[in-house]
């Protein structure tokens, strides 16, 4: 996305795309300033900024995408099911985390009754073949690495159980934001307009696939393909503006499982004006293999 | 040339052409250069993971 908006806008080359595996990863280089914004989990974001770290929440990375995956031929049918079970989750600052607990407390199962471990993303395919885990609960294209490997079965979505479910949401610095909010507002636009295209339809969402898988995600495009196209709405890309309300959720559910000490107002860890900013942009205007963007 | 120093030779070339590789395949030269420029003519550094 951001060497899209350094090769399409006008702006010229203003970003460095840092590919990482983990959240901590991501936590540790955006205080330290090795990076100065970064797609993470919301929870985390929220953590951070109630902890004092100097950043803002000022965007979505997408809508929807994760999803609770059991074994091929497990027991668990339900998610009464998940009852005793291990299940693994990419932190405990994460929504997926938060799905899960929401789920459980909504069938009144304490959740002292799952076990869950942290695991990086990539590594919960594996874990799940070798029964290691007895479920995870992650954002694509983990979900679909493992139906399509043929050794698992997602037994909910997030999005079945938590309308507008959110998870990755884009956070900046805040001296970034003080020193240079054009670039930020840049940023913003060219995610905004990343995301109404890949919305526009299927041929968008499997070009898009090809070229992330290959050259960014380094995966198998036929998992990003799966991921965005099976079906349409499973991962969504609009809209991307972060809403007060469903943030309060987040903030509610973080308070009840521990992750959050106190209660942090939204203003106080989302800058809202890059998305109001970015409200009226529209679409790339890019055909599928040719080469030319405006 | 004597065995020791075709020996000696070839280690030394070896080691030049693992540097080299090395330097052009594991050294990210867009985050090093870019720490050289001024704070605010810098390029972004924006993380990712690969998840939606």
């Amino acid at each position: 996305m951001t060497d899209y908006i350094s090769a399409y806008s006008d702006h010229g080359n203003l970003f460095i795309p840092r590919l990482f595996q983990g959240f901590p990863e991501i936590k540790e280089a955006l205080m330290s300033d090795k990076i100065q914004a970064g797609f993470m989990v919301a929870p985390m974001a929220i953590a951070l900024r109630a902890q004092g770290v100097p950043v803002r929440i000022v965007y979505l990375g997408h809508r929807y995408g994760s999803a609770v995956v059991v074994g091929k031929d497990s027991a668990i049918r339900s998610p009464a099911d998940l009852r005793g079970r291990t299940i693994a989750i990419p932190s405990r600052f994460s929504n997926e985390r938060l799905v899960v607990y929401k789920v459980l407390r909504d069938l009144a199962i304490p959740p002292d009754e799952v076990r869950l471990v942290e695991m990086a993303p990539p590594d919960v395919a594996g874990a799940l073949a070798s029964s290691a885990i007895d479920a995870f609960s992650m954002g694509e294209p983990f979900p679909s690495q493992a139906e399509i490997g043929g050794f698992g079965r997602v037994l909910f979505h997030a999005k079945d159980v938590w309308p507008d479910y959110t998870s990755c949401v884009l956070v900046v610095r805040q001296d970034v934001i003080d020193r240079r909010p054009e670039t930020v507002q840049i940023l913003v636009d060219g995610i905004a307009r990343s995301g109404i295209w890949l919305d526009d339809g299927r041929e968008n969402r499997e070009h898009a696939a090809e070229f992330v898988g290959r050259f960014y995600y380094r995966q198998d495009p036929k998992l990003l393909r799966w991921a965005l196209t099976n079906p349409l709405d499973r991962v969504k890309y609009t809209p991307l503006t972060p809403y007060k309300d469903e943030f309060d959720l987040i903030v509610d559910l973080m308070l009840e499982t521990e992750t959050l000490d106190r209660h942090i107002e939204f203003s106080e860890y989302v800058d809202a004006q890059f998305a109001e900013g970015a409200k009226h942009q529209t679409a790339w205007k890019y055909k599928p293999g040719s080469g030319r963007a405006e | 040339m004597s065995a020791n120093r075709r020996i000696l030779t070839g280690v030394a070339v070896w080691v030049v052409l693992v540097t080299a590789l090395h330097f052009a395949w594991n050294v990210n030269w867009s985050v090093i250069t870019n720490d050289l420029v001024p704070l605010d003519k810098r390029k972004l550094n924006v993380a990712y993971i690969p998840v939606t």
